[in-house]
């Protein structure tokens, strides 16, 4: 996805590089220290729980830390894996993600494109209600939308996770995937239409390979958001072998204390589909595909 | 090929802006017709209409016969080039220029054939394989002019297809475009707000202003025989001196006067132009071309006595700005350019109006500003307007022809 444009390279300066002042060299220093904090404070917890996964029992509890995990042991996995309903709620959480992706990422494009592409009565004010949607707190709608789904007799259901998932993916990635439509020029469909393409032909061969950016943007959104919820499967999901990763996770926590080991076993085993898909996506938002449609 | 023809369209907006208005033009198989006026004056949406993407208030649009008024853009195999010239970003300059070719089901050697061919004929050969990201802005262009070419189309639409290209760019694809043209014989429209570019290329051209056309002809007529003032100070770089006169009758001769000069109307310029006549005694708008304007030494004609404001050398002639003494024009019709700068006086300041009035002349008269100078014009290459309507005073000969055409 390297695009060298062919244009004449900036011409090099001829100054002597005299490398920066002192006053300046000490503000680069204060800029990358407070980078190297902010990288610290959001790495630790993660650092943390991976580590705590590999350590011994006695280890986990030792009054001085122990930065790294050794003597290292898999016990803690095995533990998290043999654990009961481990694989049945992994199952849950991949479905639940999944049909929140491609249902989300379809509904959002189409409607996106609604809003960016044609003129009808109410558009102004849909977009104002898909923001302010968004201003509601979630904790604030669980039990309205608990009645709401048990009279729809969609408690203890995926499906009804799946719905309340969309309730809040859904806005967002609407909103999102919008700036990205709205940031290919009109022409480009309209050459698409002449070149002989449909209206909607012209959507998805040209407009949708240009929006791509943008959907896996918002896909990794969606992911994320519908892979880590808890609160609303917590209070959806009540029989175990409906739920999903993360409530599953709460159940380490017990009357009788938490299983700490395991419990970051599994927290780290959940992590990963996340980071796996994020690293497999990430190469594709490759922003400025649209580089060259226009005039430049 | 194909004929193409605009029968009473009208666009309008939101049920109150138009943007067209009862646009009446026809333009024949092969013909090259540039619509040009200033911006928001209607071309670029009466292309648009044609091209199937701007719906039809009002009327018919006909392509070789076919009302295509409610047909899409796919359905008129018409060919659009467009002015940032929208080329697919994710596709190479080869699919770009086979994409056409693609969607209308062209066999694949068939749509190798015809797409080499093309990038062979514009100099794309090597950049099959490249992103428009890639290219210059005259290759992009010559992309984009590729992806009409390609198709065969009935006709070739062009929206302001060079305005973001370099002057000197410009002129050279100018060039390769009415070239390319004239070798396929493909009626085409092409819009541009640049005069030079219309008078340049087009078999006709058709100048609009405010949605309405203002008149069709070929390049030649339009500067000669202008049929009102906003074409006449639309076409033409300079524009032609338009000024504010009066006609008087005395002893049988006929009498201009501008500003505080007065000259004859010759006798066969009345002859020829009858209807003069009954503007006697009353203001009218009289115009003049810039080259038309001469440094009085050796020429015959009327005489104006003005003031060098500024000499502008062109290197072949020079422009020289002259103030003199005269009601200027205001008029909401006329171009800008061609507006009268109020501009600083020097000499003639105790007079209550002055005019500029532009001369092109010979690169070889010594002129400085500030200097008195008297120009000679020869009345019968005045351009004579009806002040209320602005309509040209139309002459026997070559009475200008009215834009309506089609039926």
């Amino acid at each position: 996805m390297s695009s060298a444009t062919p244009i004449a390279p900036t011409p090099v300066a001829a100054v002597v590089r005299q490398g920066p002042s002192a006053r300046r060299r000490l503000g680069l220093l204060g800029w990358n220290a407070a980078g190297i904090a902010v990288f610290v404070v959001m790495v630790f917890p993660v650092y943390w729980m991976v580590s705590t996964a590999f350590k011994t029992g006695p280890n986990i509890f030792s009054y001085s830390p122990k930065w790294l995990p050794v003597p290292a042991t898999l016990a803690n996995f095995g533990d998290a894996i043999h654990r009961q309903y481990f694989w049945q709620n992994v199952r849950n959480s991949l479905i639940v993600v999944g049909v929140v992706v491609v249902l989300s990422l379809t509904l959002a494009f189409l409607a996106a494109l609604a809003l960016a592409k044609f003129k009808f009565y109410g558009r102004r004010a849909f977009i104002v209600l898909i923001i302010a949607v968004q201003m509601v707190p979630l904790n604030a709608l669980i039990i309205p939308l608990y009645i709401t789904l048990s009279r729809a007799h969609q408690v203890n259901k995926l499906s009804g996770v799946i719905i309340t998932y969309m309730t809040f993916v859904l806005p967002f990635t609407i909103w999102t995937l919008r700036g990205f439509i709205l940031g290919v020029p009109r022409e480009l469909e309209e050459a698409a239409m002449v070149d002989g393409t449909t209206r909607f032909g012209a959507f998805v061969r040209v407009l949708l390979p240009l929006v791509a950016p943008g959907l896996v943007a918002t896909s990794i959104f969606a992911f994320i958001q519908a892979w880590n919820e808890y609160i609303m499967a917590y209070v959806l999901l009540s029989s175990p072998e409906k739920q999903t990763l993360t409530v599953w996770l709460a159940s380490f926590t017990t009357n009788r204390g938490t299983a700490w080991g395991p419990l970051m076993a599994g927290a780290t085993l959940t992590a990963l589909p996340v980071v796996g898909f994020f690293l497999l996506v990430q190469r594709r938002i490759a922003f400025g595909l649209t580089a060259g449609a226009v005039r430049g | 090929m194909a004929e193409i023809q605009f029968v009473h369209v009208s666009k309008v907006y939101g049920g109150d802006v138009t943007a067209v208005r009862d646009l009446n033009l026809q333009i024949a198989e092969g013909e090259f017709v540039v619509l040009v006026g200033p911006s928001g004056c209607g071309k670029t949406t009466a292309l648009r209409m044609l091209a199937g993407l701007e719906e039809i208030t009002a009327g018919e649009i006909r392509i070789a016969d076919r009302v295509v008024n409610d047909l899409p853009p796919r359905e008129r195999d018409i060919a659009m080039v467009f002015q940032n010239y929208a080329l697919y970003p994710h596709k190479s300059v080869y699919e770009n220029l086979a994409f056409g070719l693609r969607m209308r089901k062209v066999p694949r050697d068939e749509q190798r054939r015809r797409v080499e061919e093309i990038a062979r004929v514009l100099g794309l050969g090597d950049m099959l394989n490249r992103r428009p990201a890639q290219l210059s802005g005259g290759q992009r262009q010559r992309v984009a002019m590729g992806r009409a070419i390609v198709r065969e189309p009935k006709a070739f639409l062009m929206d302001e297809p060079l305005s973001n290209l370099d002057a000197k760019l410009r002129v050279q694809m100018r060039a390769e475009i009415a070239r390319i043209q004239q070798a396929l014989k493909v009626t085409t429209v092409y819009v541009t707000h640049d005069q030079v570019e219309a008078m340049t290329m087009g078999d006709r051209v058709a100048v609009m202003r405010d949605g309405e056309l203002q008149q069709v002809d070929t390049p030649q007529r339009l500067y000669d025989a202008p049929a009102n003032l906003f074409v006449a100070s639309f076409v033409g770089s300079p524009p032609m001196n338009l000024f504010e006169a009066s006609v008087r009758r005395d002893n049988g001769r006929l009498l201009c006067k501008v500003g505080d000069s007065e000259f004859e109307l010759p006798a066969d310029l009345e002859a020829g132009r009858p209807a003069l006549g009954a503007y006697v005694g009353r203001s009218l708008a009289i115009g003049i071309r810039p080259e038309d304007v001469r440094e009085a030494s050796g020429w015959d004609g009327a005489r104006l006595r003005g003031r060098i404001l500024l000499v502008e050398s062109l290197g072949s002639e020079q422009l020289v700005h002259i103030e003199f003494a005269a009601a200027p024009l205001e008029r909401s019709d006329l171009v800008d350019t061609a507006a009268q700068p109020p501009g600083p006086s020097l000499g003639v300041g105790e007079l209550e109006q002055a005019v500029t009035l532009l001369g092109r002349f010979d690169r070889h008269l010594l002129l400085t500003p500030g200097e008195a100078v008297e120009v000679a014009i020869d009345p019968r290459l005045l351009h004579f307007f009806d002040l209320e309507t602005g309509l040209a005073i139309p002459s026997a000969v070559d009475t200008p022809v009215p834009a309506g055409v089609a039926g």
